[in-house]
């Protein structure tokens, strides 16, 4: 029971602690049953916190826990605990090995997913990914991704009416797709707009759709089926996002990869000293059936997880992008008029980008705050608590200029977001972004 | 159109005011949080990165009907709807038109339940309902509403209360989902304290109080006095309407300072009275329990609704629960962020955690 309290008090999201707890005492009271048949007082206190921990354990091992934010601490006393009972485990197993044996197998096969809407599907498919050297470094408790071989490379297998198949496994339905508008997009390279327009996807942004999330569990699956499908249809429609992941795994082209989709609206990156403004054009735009709630995202799914793995490695190799241009919608995403980050905050918090084989987009300088001096207000604290570290490095990178300058901080940010005002209405004048609305609206 | 319009929000060229459009028209609620209290009924819902609230008064008059009346609450925007040869002024508007007419205003439910009393309850209560709870958007969408704990000997009532709106809820397209007052409270307020805690809930009509571990409630209490109870009875020694005693008191009590009037004498006469009554019931709640919650930390305890609002009231109730003994040791009295919107703030929670 400390434990469990233990790492409630590490999560932050009142919903998924209410999740977590919830779950985690009903485990604890259907083995409470089962356990207090067992004769030896000391035998029983083990079988306790062994379940309690094991199974928090797993929970915190497991990559999809992106979501369950935990505390240094609580993951701390979850390893004391650990540590604590593996010495209480050489005792009591000198005394009832075979008991304990045989109630360890009794009980793990009761054990229940903690999250209750995380239910874990079936493994993915394929789950190997060949994308740049030193880059696919499994994390701690991850998918067996050094298992089986990988394919050389990345190419299309077959095609079928509304589907394609891709040697890493991928499979992509493309009975949604549509062609979008043409991509066209200039960058602004050492500070100025060049005269080139590309037509090439130089990124990749990852979002949340912001649909429902029903729970993964057969009784849900009219509405799981249901909501994808209606989901998609409105995307088609609309032409929002490149490429939509289903709560199955399953990847559906959207948009054309050659045309542009309405995904990114005001948005900014920074790589390799080129500025892009509006990431329609340059980013391709892929979103997981997912909500961002309680200031993160809900959990994806492991089969989710495989498929966008699987999808991020083609369109890397497909189009030639760097992986320092995979970055979340959250974390590029700006309010123009305000001069405020964080006006949409899909993947803010929590991407796995590790898992992905990509950098860590949120140690990285925000571009928005370094360049163009953005900031944050109270609506944005009350729901991530703290900005990502990027933006702590950005704020201090802008200090440490003004002081170079023997300027004020607050005088050096008032220039750069006149600087970001001019290059926006600049690039407005050449293609179709979307321009600051006014204050009448 | 049944596609979900939410990711709108995410649609390129988007601008801020058509995403407040949308949650004005409620295009974004798929959990919906209320409180249906005797004395207000509240609904949360998440609005963006916050939750928003609107309220209603839990009260109604009726005038008898003519033209010109119906003209005068017409041009004045008062709620209202017409019954035969009556005029059912309900909501908000109703304290403010009573008190103009020396009138008293009239509850469809009492002591936290639908009142048996008033034969037009449930229809007035729906009507009330209707301005702040809208119709389910999608199939599945959660509304969760407070319900308090049974009074000693009149759990029929609340098993026919709680059907009654279970009933209206999901016909309105949710599923519906019932939430213990007091519980709620310790939703919306003790997060940090892992949902361990006490939460009661001061209403109109009773308090509620629910004791939980973990999120888990184990011992619930309520008594059947509230605001109500105070209005009525200093109205009653006062020779004023209880309508009238429930404005004064709104207009700025203060419980930690000496009276400076018969008024105000009485109301805190009637408030020591609730206080003790609801100490005395937690501390016999927390006694007869078979099983107290094991926890290495003290319970805080947070208390919520309109009744808790004047100033001094946890003073007066920390007082209280001094002058006696507890098998359980207590983390100090606080006040709900935000006492009016508590309820039905813990019930979205509960309703989100359903989704």
């Amino acid at each position: 029971m400390r434990t469990v309290d233990a790492v409630g008090r590490g999560i932050e999201d009142p919903v998924l602690k209410l999740r977590f707890l919830r779950t985690s005492l009903k485990n604890y009271r259907r083995r409470d049953e089962v356990i207090g048949r067992v004769p030896w007082p000391s035998l029983r206190r083990f079988l306790y916190q062994w379940f309690t921990v094991g199974g928090l354990q797993r929970l915190l091992r497991n990559p999809l826990a992106v979501s369950l934010p935990v505390r240094g601490r609580a993951r701390r006393s979850l390893r004391l605990a650990q540590g604590a009972l593996v010495l209480t485990a050489a005792s009591v197993a000198a005394t009832a090995g075979g008991l304990t044996l045989f109630a360890m197998r009794l009980f793990r096969a009761e054990e229940a997913p903690v999250m209750a809407a995380d239910a874990a599907p079936a493994p993915p498919a394929a789950a190997v990914v060949p994308v740049a050297a030193g880059t696919t470094e499994p994390e701690p408790g991850g998918p067996p991704e050094t298992l089986g071989q990988r394919p050389a490379g990345i190419w299309q297998v077959e095609k079928g009416d509304g589907w394609e198949l891709y040697s890493n496994g991928l499979r992509i339905e493309t009975g949604y797709a549509v062609l979008g508008d043409k991509r066209r997009y200039r960058v602004f390279d050492q500070d100025v707009l060049s005269p080139e327009t590309f037509d090439r996807p130089v990124g990749i942004l990852f979002h949340t759709s912001e649909s429902d999330v029903w729970p993964l569990e057969p009784g849900f699956n009219e509405n799981l089926r249901g909501s994808t499908h209606r989901l998609l249809r409105y995307l088609a429609r609309e032409k929002t996002y490149h490429y939509l992941i289903d709560r199955f795994g399953r990847v559906y082209r959207v948009v054309e990869d050659e045309a542009k989709a309405n995904h990114a609206g005001h948005s900014v990156w920074q790589d390799e000293g080129r500025v892009y403004l509006n990431l329609n054009h340059a980013f391709l735009g892929v979103s997981f059936e997912t909500r961002w709630e309680g200031g993160r995202a809900l959990p994806i799914t492991e089969a989710q997880f495989g498929s966008g793995k699987n999808l991020t490695a083609w369109l890397r190799q497909r189009w030639d992008i760097a992986p320092s241009m995979c970055v979340a919608h959250g974390l590029t995403s700006v309010n123009p008029r305000r001069h405020l980050i964080g006006h949409h905050l899909d993947w803010a918090r929590g991407f796995p980008f590790a898992s992905f084989g990509l950098p860590d987009a949120y140690s990285r300088p925000a571009p928005s705050v370094a360049l163009f001096g953005f900031g944050y207000d109270s609506d944005f604290l009350k729901v991530l608590g703290e900005p990502w570290s990027g933006v702590f490095h950005a704020e201090r990178a802008l200090e440490s200029e003004a002081a170079r300058l023997g300027r004020s901080a607050d005088d050096l940010r008032r220039d750069k977001r006149a600087l970001y005002d001019r290059w926006l209405q600049e690039q407005a004048r050449v293609d179709d972004s979307p321009r600051v609305p006014t204050l009448g609206g | 159109m049944d596609e979900r319009k939410d990711h709108l929000w995410k649609v390129a060229e988007e601008a801020e005011q058509r995403i407040d459009e949308l949650m004005e028209r409620g295009t974004a609620v798929g959990t919906l949080g209320v409180d249906v209290g005797t004395s207000k009924v509240v609904a949360a819902r998440p609005k963006g990165k916050s939750v928003e609230t609107a309220s209603q008064l839990n009260a109604f008059m009726v005038v008898p009907w003519s033209r010109v009346t119906e003209k005068t609450l017409s041009q004045n925007e008062i709620a209202y709807y017409r019954e035969g040869d009556e005029l059912v002024i309900f909501g908000t508007d109703t304290d403010r038109f009573a008190n103009m007419f020396n009138a008293e205003a009239r509850r469809p439910m009492a002591n936290g339940v639908l009142n048996p009393r008033e034969k037009a309850a449930m229809g007035v209560l729906e009507t009330i309902l209707q301005a702040i709870v809208p119709k389910a958007r999608a199939q599945g969408d959660i509304l969760a509403f407070s319900v308090p704990a049974a009074l000693p000997g009149r759990e029929a009532e609340l098993t026919y209360h709680e059907g009654t709106l279970r009933r209206y809820f999901e016909g309105m397209g949710y599923k519906a989902v019932a939430v213990n007052e007091g519980l709620a409270i310790i939703f919306s307020e003790l997060e940090d304290e892992n949902f361990s805690g006490i939460g009661i809930s001061c209403g109109g009509g009773m308090c509620n109080g629910t004791v939980a571990f973990l999120s888990i409630p184990t011992i619930m209490f309520s008594i059947a006095k509230g605001g109500d109870f105070i209005d009525q009875s200093a109205g009653a020694v006062l020779n004023e309407h209880s309508t009238r005693v429930k404005i004064m008191k709104e207009e700025g009590l203060d419980l930690g300072r000496a009276p400076k009037d018969k008024f105000e004498r009485a109301l805190h006469i009637y408030y020591e009275d609730l206080v003790e009554s609801l100490a005395e019931a937690l501390r016999g709640a927390l006694s007869r329990a078979e099983k107290l919650p094991r926890s290495d930390r003290a319970l805080p305890i947070v208390i919520s609704g309109g009744t808790a609002k004047p100033r001094g009231f946890r003073e007066l109730f920390e007082r209280a629960l001094k002058s006696r003994s507890y098998p359980i040791e207590f983390a100090g009295v606080r006040m709900a962020a935000d006492p009016l919107t508590a309820t039905a703030r813990g019930a979205l929670v509960a309703a989100m955690y359903e989704k």
